[in-house]
């Protein structure tokens, strides 16, 4: 037989294997997506349009994006989906902290034991002074605290595999079931989160009736942290933009996000009366550094303006973010007093408008720290190789040093993936939170894009419209990862 | 590799054709139907009665068996198991058909004649889901027969997907005047029939005496105004609740913000559906006193307090448990209630406590009395095999249906004449109910009227807007006149988003347009109007009780 026929055998072959999958996407998955794309400048709509109702099929251009975009709940229910995307960074922390940890050896032996034993013993002493004190008459603190005792004994014996099944349980339990089990978690009166939060929120309102302008001091503390935080982020910059490690416009970029609260917190009328104090140590931070540029130059030349723009707005927005919580946790304390006089209540939290959305978000972390991300980050902290630890370890690097110079570059390729993923799946995400728990509510707080397409495709039966949503949902998805490819693809290369 | 993909491909073929071969409805040589309903053991009650009834009415081949040859082959006829217990229970001669085992058997004496009726119903309680059904629908796999809400079936209707049933159930006995009068605008559109109720629902509150008089306050009247409900309201929670406690008494579970805006003469649309009427002060009256009744009077539990008692323990969810345990005063529910509260009263009586002491009260109003009134609704699709389903509606409205809707005590019976009985309105085995039945059929007779529909614009986004904007209010996001105007405006934008879309739509609403025009004219010169100018069924019963119609 010749060779040529023997080839054109297989290829048949090959081909009638594959045609059963190549039919299934084109079935399910092109052809859906190009209807959906004419379907969306069309007036297609259930009712009136289906197998036993054939009204005439209009043309109607851009119609529906233009309702989308000025009649419709769209800019609305897009910011409550970028509320809940706000987790992800913390998500992805998670995860990464997670499987660190879960790289670990914690089985018994070479002294781990007593230190886990001891760990319980602490717990269990504090649940019992607690109690002692009248504090811990909740059950509910007992049984959190015997369930952190059994979770570190588990560790005792069955070693690292116990605790990654333990973390990668959410992943593999069905989503429904758990979003149920969360809606009893959040229960505002029987609820274990409120049972356990209610001793320590009478505590923190008895502190705070004791010493009211203690506690509403404490907040310059906190502003003054985020001053810090503020003026070690420009030091840094300036310092790598001097050792050549970082551009200008990359180091400006940072600086700018690290603005962005102090803004903020002149804006907020909670803060705004305090907000001199985050001027003062900004104006002193920028002056201080910028004479530093101005009379000690650059050491080294860095590649371009733009190099070094990934590290620099991790940085930036990591302090970015720690600085917003600094700044919320000070107008918390500068409130808390008039809160305590009356006495601290537990959150409502799926029905109170605004706990609502971060009730959700919880959620989706503790779904998100023990899921696929973490198994990408055990697999790629495995291929890190050994000789950069022990290098850094000769050049006397400190455990925090060899994280941030050593592991964290190192796994830059899969955060960068894991980062880009996560953002696709939290714009598209949020559907079946909203519906098992909240039905959107209260008051759309919690409709995310995805439930309202649902909404608007199957509730209401206006398919074109709901297919322009999706249509827009993936334009701002390719936007987003578009944005992330650009200063993703630089900070992984960095 | 190839040999074992082969394999693979030829054993999920083989499966494919087992399962196939597998289908219930190949075990029967009578046609099979299915009734998508929700799950309720009533239901396979209800299936049997119809398989008892189709027999009963003969419909079905009538075989008469006169000898042995004939008896065998009958037993040989491929008949599922339903329809052989249903034969089985039809005469005592054909239960003979078959021996004490159950196993086929030759009777002593012939011939026997036995009706084999002439469909097979199943029952779907999968597919309940609104949603569901309409995918299905559109796709020509729904249920034969479908159960749907009042707010659901304009939407089916549009979609043409049920089967017109005008004609049938006038030949057949359940056109809509064997029904009561104000389901009718439920069970019809542009005057045709397509479905016939399951069950007739009318919201009433049940009231718990032991607490008020535990509060030592009287009883609500038939018919009370906002400002006695409040009143009343007050006085039972003070009495009911330790002070400086948290509130375990409420008065009652709910009230509806719509009974309570039609009460003042003021509906969810206009006279001719074309807008929304909400954006009004009547409604922002009402708004404003159930935020005061829920956060300053605590008449009613906040969202918070109501997900906080929400254990979803038992029928109807922690709110009967409560009202059980006297932590509410009355209860917003229909008869349906009595379902679980029977079930109250049976656990009582089997440890010895007295038993609840029940009444039924009227929702308060501002003027006018009116009540919420629901159906499930039995509706037929028009692929598969309507010409069968058809028979199940017309079973709906025989008397043996009727008579277990008035036993189960499941709403209504969709046949008002069967609330007459003496077996509705004083159950022998259960004297502790005895005044409670005929509120219910009075209401629904007097002051109970469907909700009111646009054809412009979908039910479920109407509920989902009036839902948005009561959330709104309640967390404290809009003020009443915010969430009223936020009603309207959302409403009137789907039916501006219809009108774009349908040419159909638009020359409709154009002409009612100018309808309404000429209703607001000759309203604003105190004249009366035409009644069928009125398409907004709520606002023909207004001006007919006010005397403002031709």
């Amino acid at each position: 037989m010749p060779a040529f026929a023997s080839k054109s055998r297989q290829l048949r072959i090959a081909a009638m294997f594959l045609l059963p999958n190549f039919l299934g996407v084109v079935t399910f998955v092109i052809f859906p997506v190009v209807f959906s794309f004419v379907l969306a400048f069309t007036n297609w709509d259930l009712r009136r349009h289906n197998a036993y109702r054939n009204e005439p099929i209009d043309f109607v251009g851009f119609d529906n994006f233009m309702r989308l975009l000025f009649e419709s709940d769209f800019v609305r229910y897009l910011g409550n989906t970028l509320f809940l995307m706000m987790g992800i960074p913390f998500a992805v922390g998670g995860a990464l902290v997670a499987a660190m940890l879960l790289s670990q050896d914690t089985r018994a032996g070479g002294g781990r034991a007593y230190l886990y034993l001891l760990a319980a013993g602490v717990l269990i002493a504090s649940t019992a002074l607690l109690s002692a004190v009248g504090l811990g008459g909740s059950g509910m603190v007992l049984l959190l605290t015997s369930v952190g005792c059994g979770i570190l004994v588990l560790g005792l014996g069955g070693g690292v595999t116990a605790y990654r099944t333990l973390f990668y349980m959410p992943h593999f339990t069905a989503g429904v079931a758990t979003f149920l089990l969360w809606k009893k978690l959040y229960n505002p009166q029987t609820g274990p989160i409120n049972t356990a939060l209610r001793p320590v929120l009478d505590a923190t309102a008895s502190a705070t009736n004791a010493a009211p302008a203690l506690v509403s001091g404490a907040r310059w503390a906190l502003l003054g942290l985020a001053g810090l935080a503020f003026v070690w982020v420009i030091g840094r910059l300036r310092r790598s933009w001097a050792d050549g490690d970082l551009g200008g416009g990359a180091a400006c970029l940072s600086a700018t996000a690290v603005g962005v609260p102090v803004g903020v917190a002149s804006a907020w009328s909670f803060t705004a009366g305090e907000a001199w104090l985050l001027w003062v140590l900004a104006g002193l931070a920028v002056a201080v550094q910028g004479a530093g540029v101005v009379v000690r130059g650059r050491e080294l030349r860095s590649a371009g303006a733009m190099s070094g723009v990934g590290t620099a707005l991790v940085m930036g927005l990591g302090v970015m973010v720690l600085m917003f919580v600094l700044i919320g946790l000070s107008a918390v304390l500068e409130s808390l007093p008039a809160m305590a006089a009356e006495g601290l209540e537990p959150p409502n939290w799926l029905t109170d408008y605004h706990w609502a959305k971060p009730s959700l978000m919880i959620m989706g972390l503790w779904g998100a720290i023990g899921s696929n991300n973490m198994l990408l980050y055990l697999a790629a902290l495995t291929n890190v190789p050994q000789e950069l630890y022990e290098a850094a370890d000769i050049d006397g690097a400190s455990r925090l040093q060899r994280f941030w110079h050593v592991t964290w570059p190192q796994l830059a390729p899969t955060t960068f993936f894991i980062a880009v993923m996560s953002t696709i799946y939290g714009l598209q995400g949020g559907f079946e939170m909203a519906r098992t728990m909240t039905e959107g509510g209260p008051a759309g707080a919690t409709t995310t894009l995805s439930y309202f397409i649902y909404l608007e495709g199957f509730e209401t039966g206006r398919l074109s419209f709901a297919a322009a949503t999706a249509w827009v949902l993936f334009l701002i998805v390719l936007a987003l990862t578009l944005i992330n490819w650009t200063f993703g693809n630089k900070y992984v290369n960095d | 590799m190839k040999f074992l993909f082969s394999i693979v491909g030829l054993s999920l073929v083989l499966s494919s054709v087992g399962l196939w071969w597998s289908f219930p409805d190949r075990g029967s040589e009578v046609p099979v139907i299915y009734w998508v309903t929700d799950r309720n053991p009533a239901r396979e009650q209800q299936v049997a009665l119809f398989h008892d009834w189709l027999i009963d009415e003969s419909i079905g081949e009538t075989v008469v068996l006169a000898s042995d040859q004939e008896v065998a082959a009958f037993h040989e006829r491929l008949l599922p198991g339903e329809l052989i217990e249903a034969i089985a229970r039809s005469s005592p001669a054909a239960r003979r058909l078959w021996g004490e085992d159950g196993l086929p058997g030759v009777p002593a004496s012939l011939p026997i004649e036995v009706v084999v009726p002439a469909v097979v119903l199943r029952l779907d309680t999968g597919n309940r889901n609104t949603v569901k059904q309409r995918v299905q629908s559109v796709s020509g796999v729904a249920g034969d027969v479908m159960d749907l809400g009042a707010q659901d079936i304009p939407f089916f209707v549009q979609m043409g997907v049920l089967t017109d049933l005008t004609e049938a159930g006038t030949r057949m006995g359940f056109a809509p005047d064997r029904t009561w009068e104000a389901v009718v605008p439920a069970i019809t559109e542009d005057g045709r029939q397509y479905a016939f109720p399951c069950n007739v629902g009318v919201r009433m509150h049940w009231v718990n005496l032991d607490v008020f008089d535990i509060a030592g306050v009287s009883p609500p009247k038939a018919g009370w105004t906002f400002e006695e409900f409040e009143a009343i309201g007050k006085r039972v929670v003070e009495a009911a609740n330790e002070p400086g406690e948290r509130q375990t008494v409420f008065f009652t579970t709910d009230v509806f913000v719509q009974t309570m805006h039609r009460s003042l003469g003021l509906s969810v649309f206009n006279e001719t559906l074309t807008a929304s009427d909400l954006d009004d002060e009547r409604f922002v009256r009402v708004l404003r006193l159930k935020h005061a009744w829920v956060y300053e009077d605590h008449l009613l539990p906040s969202a918070a307090e109501q997900e906080a008692f929400d254990t979803q323990s038992g029928y109807g969810g922690a709110n009967m448990q409560l009202f059980n345990r006297d932590r509410f005063a009355m209860l917003n529910l229909g008869r349906f209630g009595l379902i679980q509260l029977r079930k109250f009263n049976d656990t009582r009586r089997e440890s010895g406590e007295p038993l609840l002491r029940l009444a039924v009260a009227e929702p308060p109003h501002g003027g006018f009395r009116n009540t919420k009134l629901g159906t499930r609704s039995a509706t037929v699709y028009v692929d598969g095999r309507p010409d069968l389903a058809v028979y199940f509606p017309a079973f709906l409205a025989s008397e043996p249906y009727n008579q277990q809707i008035v036993a189960d005590a499941d709403a209504l019976p969709p046949n008002p004449r069967f609330t007459e009985l003496e077996a509705f309105i004083r159950p022998p085995d259960r004297p502790e109910e005895w005044g409670v039945h005929e509120p219910f059929a009075r209401a629904a007779n007097t002051i109970a009227i469907a909700d009111v529909h646009s054809p412009f614009v979908t039910p479920s986004e109407v509920a989902r807007h009036l839902k948005d904007a009561e959330d709104g209010l309640m967390t404290h996001r809009l003020t009443p006149e915010e969430a009223a105007l936020q009603a309207a405006e959302r409403i009137d934008q789907g039916i501006r988003q219809t009108l774009r879309e349908s040419a159909e739509a638009r020359a409709d609403h154009e002409r009612r347009v100018e309808l309404q025009r000429q209703i607001d004219a000759r309203l604003a010169r105190g004249e009366r109007v035409p009644a069928d100018w009125i398409d907004n069924v709520f606002y023909r019963r207004y001006y007919a009780e006010q005397g403002w119609l031709e």
